[in-house]
């Protein structure tokens, strides 16, 4: 069996002044590549901490997180931005886009270090416009989009530099029930390209998706459940 | 109180090298910590927490160095200001021999500018790989390089403390000139053997860097910058100045011949220093310096050429040697 992430014992906590807060304890977990694992807790569980661990973006206290064959935790800044640019597309709860780049600038900004030709970055963006289905809006300024439209706009972002592991942080938390019924159908066509997706959410919608999909119940930092849904 | 210590360029500069010593001291500390509890493979707390704070000592020590480095021409600049208040003293090379501090202060500064391209190329290389590899060596250069920068302030303040406004020094062409038909020159060489050495060890050089040999390179490279030296003050500094009894490392700094100086010390101590820290690095820790090398080979090219257009140009407007 090939896992594309691996996590042994992994511990994040925090001191501040003198107090120790656990943020994640004892974790152990493993992803399958074309795997969607759904993380589900509520506020304070640690599950975005965790999405950040395996996104690079932040350390862990101890333990090994190791994604595609890359011990990440362990990576010098210059191999870790590398590592996420190439490996990790990342969807975040509030979209983190340029608002004053149109849409399709937008797309192209994590493309620019990869020193692709022009025709391969048009290529790229255009197509991950399609996927996301934001193509009809690739001229407008991020900042005039709506709430759905932002979030495909991320979603278009986090496709551009074809990365195999998708990595959404309560994606849904801020759409309404249509925007958040669209982007399960898109995640139901990374699913099918093959793109192993974790998600980070308390959101009941990904309760029932249209494919198969592992959740892992999380409370106060620790894995307390595992299950499979589709 | 000293009036040296009122100039404000020497206030600077002390100040500086004293904030800069200052910011190494933790990054010391923590360096002796860190080395021999250093595991990489480890996942374990203890490491995780190593990892930060090596990430802390680099960012100081970067900072620090690149700082130092600004700082080496900014000492000539601030003691060549100083022959006004130095009797006798016409440029830095009078201030410099005004007590017994300065030459060994000169020459520990020299080597310091080497031992941090060393260290920053180890370092560089050591990013560039995926697992730290030579970590631990690059700590220990640094607790060298701390230790000599400890001898350095000390020498910095004893030198700037000591010197005696009311004594007089001697000017450069006392200390540069021939005195008494003594031949300053090394190995009993005239001008004209010293500049066939000195066209012979660039050309060594230039056939090391394209045949790849990297010891030879190294030992040319240091018998260069040697002969460099003397060849610089005893034959090119002269067109320098377009003067032949103009003997003299300082004066080629001064506004008056375009800060010329600068430019010439910078390409060879850099271009030398480089190309000896590049072969290092190759033999030692097998590592392609490329960039390195040709970065190094581009400056002490530039090096000869300047030096060679002095007396070239000169010829061709004077239609004479000096």
């Amino acid at each position: 069996m090939s896992y594309i992430i691996e996590i042994e014992d992994l511990q994040k906590h925090y001191d501040n002044s003198g107090e120790r807060f656990h943020a994640l304890r004892d974790i152990d977990m493993k992803v399958r590549r074309g795997e969607c694992v759904i993380l589900k807790g509520i506020s304070g569980s640690g599950k975005t901490t965790l999405l950040g661990i395996m996104a690079g973006l932040d350390h862990p206290s101890s333990g090994k997180v190791v994604v595609d064959g890359e011990a990440i935790a362990k990576l010098p800044d210059r191999h870790l931005s590398r590592f996420r640019g190439k490996h990790i597309g990342m969807i975040f709860q509030h979209y983190n886009l340029i608002e004053n780049f149109s849409v399709r600038e937008n797309v192209m900004v994590p493309l620019v270090p990869m020193n692709l030709d022009f025709e391969e970055v048009e290529r790229r963006v255009r197509e991950s416009m399609e996927v996301a289905n934001i193509s009809h809006k690739a001229s407008m300024s991020a900042g005039r989009l709506s709430g759905g439209e932002k979030q495909r706009t991320a979603i278009a972002r986090a496709l551009a530099s074809d990365p195999e592991i998708i990595l959404c942080d309560e994606p849904t938390a801020n759409l309404d029930r249509a925007n958040s019924e669209r982007f399960v159908e898109i995640l139901s066509k990374l699913h099918d390209m093959g793109k192993s997706i974790v998600i980070a959410t308390h959101d009941p919608i990904f309760d029932h998706l249209p494919f198969e999909a592992r959740v892992v119940h999380m409370e106060d930092g620790r894995v307390v459940e595992e299950g499979r849904e589709s | 109180m000293n009036p040296i210590l009122l100039d404000t360029q020497v206030q600077i500069y002390l100040l500086s090298e004293a904030i800069l010593y200052l910011l190494m001291i933790p990054a010391f500390l923590i360096s002796l910590k860190i080395i021999p509890k250093w595991d990489f493979g480890s996942f374990s707390q203890e490491q995780y927490a190593l990892e930060r704070e090596a990430y802390l000592v680099m960012t100081i020590l970067i900072f620090a160095f690149v700082m130092k480095f600004l700082l080496l021409p900014y000492f000539v600049f601030a003691i060549d200001n100083l022959n006004t208040l130095v009797p006798g003293a016409m440029c830095a090379a009078g201030v410099i021999s005004a007590n017994s501090y300065g030459m060994p202060l000169l020459f520990v500064k020299l080597f310091l500018v080497f031992a941090l391209i060393l260290w920053m190329a180890v370092n560089h290389y050591d990013l560039e790989a995926k697992n730290y590899p030579w970590f631990k060596i690059k700590m220990w250069i640094f607790i060298a390089i701390f230790i000599v920068a400890s001898v350095e302030l000390w020498l910095d303040f004893s030198y700037f403390l000591d010197i005696d406004p009311t004594r007089p020094v001697s000017c450069c062409s006392a200390l540069f000139g021939q005195l008494e038909g003594a031949n300053p020159l090394p190995f009993g060489l005239d001008i004209e053997k010293l500049l066939i050495l000195f066209y012979l060890s660039w050309s060594l050089i230039v056939f090391a860097h394209y045949t790849g040999q990297t010891l030879a390179k190294l030992l040319a490279t240091l018998l260069f910058v040697y002969i460099s030296y003397y060849a610089v003050v005893y034959f090119f500094g002269t067109y320098v100045y377009e003067l032949p009894t103009h003997k003299c490392p300082f004066c080629m700094m001064q506004k008056e011949y375009h800060y010329a100086g600068y430019l010439i010390w910078a390409t060879l101590f850099g271009g030398s220093f480089g190309t000896m820290a590049a072969s290092i690095c190759k033999i030692f820790l097998k590592v392609d310096t490329g960039k390195m090398e040709s970065l190094s080979f581009a400056m002490l090219n530039l090096f000869t050429l300047t030096v060679s257009l002095y007396p070239l140009v000169y010829r061709l407007q004077n239609g004479v040697w000096l």
